[in-house]
């Protein structure tokens, strides 16, 4: 924004902050026709550092404070006009409340240190940067107007991506194909975007968000994020309840294999069948994420569809495989998914049976899949609210337990009360929020492998607020489908919609979006801030395309690449100044590939993967188990370190003298170059291995480096002094290492080995020294 | 060569792109290729909230003990502890352990942990920060102030690991998983089979090394300087791995403490590691809390002892410093499903290097409520006194580590007030 159209708002805004200065009731309005934007000053600071954090809690509709006279509005829940909107009525609370006073000072100050009777009691100390954030907003209301301080919003400071360098059209077509679909980009999809630029890449990415690969990634990022896969237990029970699936969970123990005679075989293949079985039960709720996302359908449908997805073996589990089997392709395949409507639940005990208006199960998208149920399961103590921290978490992007606020002596407000959830305010300021929610889950009842769904003997507890969602109660006609009911107002809430965005940017970075910085002494405290509203800027954008764009997941991905904060790859010129370097700490994606992105890659370049970064040491390598392990690592350890040199070891082993042995054409590493080619002996052979060089950097990192490059200099000069070096040792043998030849056991395998300059071995050791690299290893 | 391109990173202003070297870097680089000697730090958490009132704080008064009663309460010198030897499941009881570790122990009773929900709880515990997620865990912490060239400079088993992005967070779930590792450059781990010829592997970590100097001197965004840098220091640090397998036991045991202690010793043993955080949950007890408590309190005790034993063995006992905590407490009273919900008051316990034992700090009242406590003094003091709470002790913690000072703590302060700080808390 421009000096002068930021002053001139300000004027505006302390126009309408005289009005109420001089004692009206009437909160400021714009003048009719003039959408005037509430002043920077409130919403910089005023409403970032005090009202969102410290006021809004309680003094919301629904809130603990929402009878007092101080009631304020909650602009993330709406969008557009209405935003502002909210953000007007919020500055005239502040206004007003900041002009009454009480024995010569303001009543909002006296308020916030918890003078004056104030219910949250003292909510800033009056030495805190936020106290005197708000003093200064109080000096402007009932002062003179004095010249902002609004260090968050500097006028004069350049564009947020200034001297920031953007991928080259290539590189952002490799880290795409690479990120989204396990692979290099194609020739022409290269040709293509050489020759027309960025405006191809969204029908390239229209591809390849139709390759297969592109929907196992998005089902491994979504399971990152939902972590369904982790149900513990065999999901044959854990997932499908003896009460209401009893007789057909247990279907791969008598299922008929008598066609296999071999007893030892049939045993295997029964193993192999509960196998298939339970991973596909795990699998069901990612492939709904992905049904979703392959059919274009409005991704709402996480929290509204009304099916679920069933393969063939897990519709036998549920006892409805021969109502669905002309659904499949396949009738015998174990992963192929089909979307079904399951009907209401029956239970052993038919006073139990699942009440339904439409005699079906209430399916709420993933709310109500019974894997996720399952995976945030409920205590007797609990009470749901698990649930609901993961329901907000995961379907409106907050962190309910962020709000968990320090009280000066909790056990003190839990003692004093007999419902401290209900009665102190401490902790009414969260339960109000979550207790409704977790009503909704209320006949989700049942613990540990007794399955989910079951209602509490005696009722819902009556020391708890009612069901509901945020201020709105539930229709007692409406409880048989509770969670359906909780879906549909959460595809309503704009908060869902940026979730989902902020949900996308973390499986392309492997990483959160930014929060807001708190600590207001930080001195870097308005960068801090800065980075995080132009993340914010993007996000918002993107979601509100997502919200017109039918909540089409693929777009979202698709205005991710081609953001600024996608396309990012390094600076013009070192960031000197800590302000600069603490707006762009966190930016550019650099993230370190995960076990299976890392396999993956291994498989585009060499052509197949590494097969070794599974189990323990894909563990080891930062991977995760959807249980205890949810969060994978982002930076190499010691440990990582050493994985990665056994793997740049052995992938070179494997690969270098196999390539070598095809015919020159089919070659993906050597195309160009032969062993025979020594360097030093003459121009010519320099020349071949440079373009050597300068093909695998592409290939393996990348990179597209000029033969007479540094980089290629330095590499050629590894591949020189090793065939030097060898020229020198006696002893050495003449033919690749036993561990690394090519068809170690055929006849001839030998021959096929035969290094006599060195050159494979070398070879091996440029390719080692590129698999080590930053731009392998990370993307 | 390490040492050559770890200044780069200084004269190339890489600030605090791990690992950071302090004024005292060429003392540090001179030793750098030695392992590890110490002090090793360990956490153990008791994860999902402890009942402290059948430990170290005992009560049997209203009602808060269905187990024992006021009279019943046991002493080892200065220690209180609460009886549990008849009802003890398994691992070690109170009795056992205060009889071996009393004079060692300092007892922290009456910690304010502010909240009582598991997730702020763990992270204000595992910080001295509440109300923040970019803190760094005090393991971590002194991981990268103390040891930032360890290829496993801070082991988490769990619990909140939060590193602040200044050093790696290293996974070990299995010890024969570092054997594996342990000779990268071998194939299949032989020492004896090399990938390379040793002139190619020289040839390759020259380039290697030629190729992190070319990056640092160019200029980078923030992330690529720390990625660039992380990534160098795993890459060279993991050689030193090969120390640890010759302290891999044949025989590792069967108890879950006892293998996250294994994997913690080995690599301290090896001068790998610089601390370690161990932790077993399930603590959190809302139904039938006795019965949990009295076998997950002498399983968690087992493990103290077992790690604490076994550094004897390794003969680095003297050099452990030991915290163990958990992120909230229980309530004073029962349940109806006999079990007890979330309490914001409980205690910790310290041993090891520079921790004067047979003392204790702090307390609660009879009704189980925190009693302040002058600072200056550690003397209860009702109405004058402070409310401990956990950034009180990370400060503490801080200066008994020595980083209290480190810029990389500066980075994260803490805001105790100096008239706030626990005077002579060690002793």
């Amino acid at each position: 924004m421009s000096l002068p159209t930021r002053t001139l708002l300000f004027a505006a805004a302390l126009g309408g902050l005289a009005t109420v200065a001089h004692g009206q009731d009437k909160p400021a309005a714009p003048p009719a026709g003039c959408a005037a934007a509430a002043d920077n000053f409130f919403e910089d600071e005023v409403w970032a550092k005090v009202g969102v954090r410290s006021c809004l809690t309680c003094h919301r509709k629904g809130g603990d404070g929402e009878d007092s006279a101080f009631v304020l509005q909650d602009p993330r829940k709406v969008d557009g006009a209405a935003r502002d909107a909210a953000m007007r009525h919020n500055r005239a609370a502040f206004a007003k409340m900041a002009a009454a006073k009480e024995k010569d000072k303001s009543r909002l100050l006296l308020k916030v240190v918890g003078d004056l009777d104030h219910g949250g009691n003292d909510v800033l100390k009056p030495d805190s940067a936020a106290y005197r954030t708000l003093a200064e907003f109080v000096r402007r209301v009932t002062g003179p107007a004095a010249k902002t301080t609004d260090v968050a919003g500097d006028p004069k400071a350049p564009p947020f991506f200034d001297g920031v360098v953007m991928l080259d059209n290539r590189r952002l077509l490799r880290r795409v194909t690479l990120s989204l679909a396990g692979r290099l980009p194609t020739e022409a999809e290269l040709a293509s975007i050489n020759k027309l630029g960025l405006a191809v890449l969204p029908a390239i990415l229209d591809a390849v968000m139709k390759e297969e690969a592109f929907y196992d990634r998005v089902r491994e990022g979504f399971n990152d994020v939902f972590l369904t896969l982790g149900v513990d237990g065999n999901p044959d029970q854990t997932v499908l309840s003896y009460e209401h699936f009893g007789t057909t969970r247990g279907w791969y123990q008598k299922h008929d294999l008598s066609h296999i005679k071999d007893e030892a075989e049939r045993k295997r293949a029964g193993y192999k069948l509960a196998d298939d079985y339970r991973k596909a039960l795990l699998a069901e709720p990612m492939k709904l994420v992905e049904y979703i996302v392959r059919n274009d359908r409005p991704f709402t449908e996480v929290v509204t569809a009304d099916y679920m997805m069933v393969s063939p073996y897990t519709a036998r589990g549920y006892g409805i495989f021969d109502e669905v089997k002309g659904k499949f392709k396949n009738p015998d395949d174990p992963f192929e998914f089909v979307p079904v409507r399951l009907k209401a639940l029956a239970s052993r005990n038919k006073a139990e049976n699942q009440e339904s208006a439409t005699g079906f199960y209430p399916h709420a998208g993933l709310l109500g899949t019974f894997q996720y149920l399952a995976r945030y399961p409920t205590t007797e103590t609990n009470r749901n609210r698990l649930r609901v921290r993961m329901y907000y978490q995961h379907f409106l992007g907050v962190d309910v337990l962020e709000l968990a606020a320090r009280v000066s002596d909790a056990a003190a407000a839990t003692a004093k009360f007999p419902i401290p959830t209900m009665q102190a305010a401490e902790c009414v300021v969260c339960h109000k929020t979550i207790d409704p929610v977790a009503g909704l889950y209320q006949d989700f009842w049942r613990f540990a492998d007794q399955g989910v769904f079951g209602k509490r003997k005696g009722g819902w507890f009556k020391d708890m607020f009612g069901p509901g969602f945020e201020g709105e109660d539930l229709p007692p006609g409406e409880r048989w489908r509770a969670l359906q009911w909780l879906g549909e107002r959460t595809a309503k809430d704009p908060r869902f919609a940026v979730a989902m965005t902020e949900h996308a940017y973390y499986v392309l970075t492997g990483r959160k979006v930014l929060l807001p910085p708190k600590d207001l002494e930080d001195p870097l405290y308005a960068a801090r801030l800065r980075a995080y509203r132009e993340q914010r800027k993007a996000v918002e954008a993107i979601a509100a395309r997502f919200a017109k764009n039918n909540f089409n997941m693929k777009g979202v991905f698709k205005d991710w690449v081609a953001s600024d904060f996608y396309r990012v790859d390094g600076v013009a010129t070192a960031l000197k100044d800590p302000c600069r370097r603490a707006e762009l700490d966190d930016v550019g994606v650099v993230r370190m590939l995960s076990p299976e992105q890392l396999e993956r890659k291994v498989a585009a370049v060499f052509g197949e993967k590494w097969g070794r970064l599974q189990g323990e040491l894909g563990m080891l390598y930062g991977g995760i188990d959807s249980k205890e392990v949810t969060e994978r690592a982002t930076d190499p350890s010691g440990a990582m370190g050493a994985i990665q040199r056994i793997l740049s070891n052995d992938v070179a082993c494997k690969a270098v003298a196999r390539d070598f042995a095809k015919p020159a054409a089919e070659r993906r590493l050597f195309p160009g170059i032969e062993p025979s080619v020594v360097p030093g002996v003459s121009a010519d052979n320099d020349k071949a291995i440079r373009a050597a060089i300068v093909h695998l950097h592409e290939r393996v990192l990348g990179r597209y480096d000029a033969p007479d490059s540094p980089e290629v200099d330095r590499t050629f000069k590894l591949l020189a002094g090793i065939v030097a070096d060898a020229k020198n040792q006696k002893g050495i043998e003449k033919r690749e290492a036993y561990a690394c030849r090519p068809d170690r056991d055929a006849p001839n395998a030998a021959a096929k080995a035969d290094d006599p300059h060195y050159t494979i071995r070398a070879w091996r050791g440029v390719v080692t020294y590129l698999l080590r690299r930053s731009e392998f290893l990370y993307e | 060569m390490r040492r050559d391109f770890l200044k780069m990173c200084g004269l190339a202003g890489l600030g605090l792109a791990a690992p950071y070297r302090g004024p005292d870097a060429a003392a540090a680089d001179a030793k750098k290729d030695e392992p590890y000697a110490g002090p090793f730090y360990v956490v153990f958490n008791a994860s999902g909230g402890w009942d402290t009132t059948y430990l170290m704080d005992p009560k049997g008064v209203n009602g808060i003990n269905r187990l024992y009663k006021d009279g019943d309460i046991l002493t080892k010198g200065a220690h209180k502890y609460a009886p549990i030897k008849a009802h003890a499941k398994g691992g070690m009881c109170n009795e056992d352990f205060y009889a071996e570790f009393g004079d060692e122990l300092l007892t922290f009773n009456g910690l304010d942990y502010s909240v009582n929900n598991h997730s702020p709880g763990a992270r204000y515990m595992a910080t001295g920060k509440l109300d923040s997620l970019a803190y760094p865990t005090f393991a971590a912490l002194v991981a990268a102030c103390r040891g930032p060239d360890c290829p496993l400079a801070f082991l988490t088993f769990g619990n909140y690991s939060a590193t602040g992005n200044l050093v790696a967070m290293s996974r070990v779930p299995y010890l024969p998983s570092l054997r594996n590792i342990a000779n990268a450059d071998g194939v299949g781990g032989n020492e004896k089979s090399p990938y390379h010829d040793k002139f190619a592997l020289d040839r390759i970590e020259r380039a290697l090394q030629e190729e992190h100097e070319a990056v640092a001197a160019s200029p980078l965004l923030p992330r690529a300087e720390r990625a660039e840098n992380m990534l160098y220091a795993a890459q060279v640090n993991s050689k030193a791995l090969q120390r640890v397998t010759q302290y891999i036991p044949a025989q590792i045991p069967k108890e879950r403490m006892a293998q996250q202690a294994e994997i913690a010793l080995a690599s301290f043993k090896a001068g790998v590691c610089v601390s370690a955080n161990l932790t077993i949950g399930q603590f959190d007890s809302h139904a039938n809390n006795d019965p949990d408590q009295m076998k997950l309190i002498p399983e968690f005790l087992a493990g103290i002892a077992y790690l604490v034993r076994r550094a004897g063995e390794l003969k680095i006992r003297e050099q452990l410093v030991v915290v163990v905590q958990s992120e909230m407490g229980r309530t004073p009273n029962y349940n109806a499903g006999n079990g007890k919900d979330h309490w914001s008051i409980g205690s910790a316990l310290f041993l090891g290097k520079g921790i004067k034992g047979n003392r204790v700090v702090g307390a609660t009242d009879d009704k189980q409520f925190a009693v302040p406590l002058d600072p200056a003094t550690l003397k209860l003091d009702k109405d004058r006194g402070v409310r401990v709470r956990p950034e009180h002790v990370h400060e503490a913690l801080r200066e008994h580590a020595g980083v209290a000072d480190h810029p990389l703590s500066k980075k994260f302060p803490l805001g105790v007030p100096d008239k706030e700080r626990l005077k002579g808390f060690w002793g």
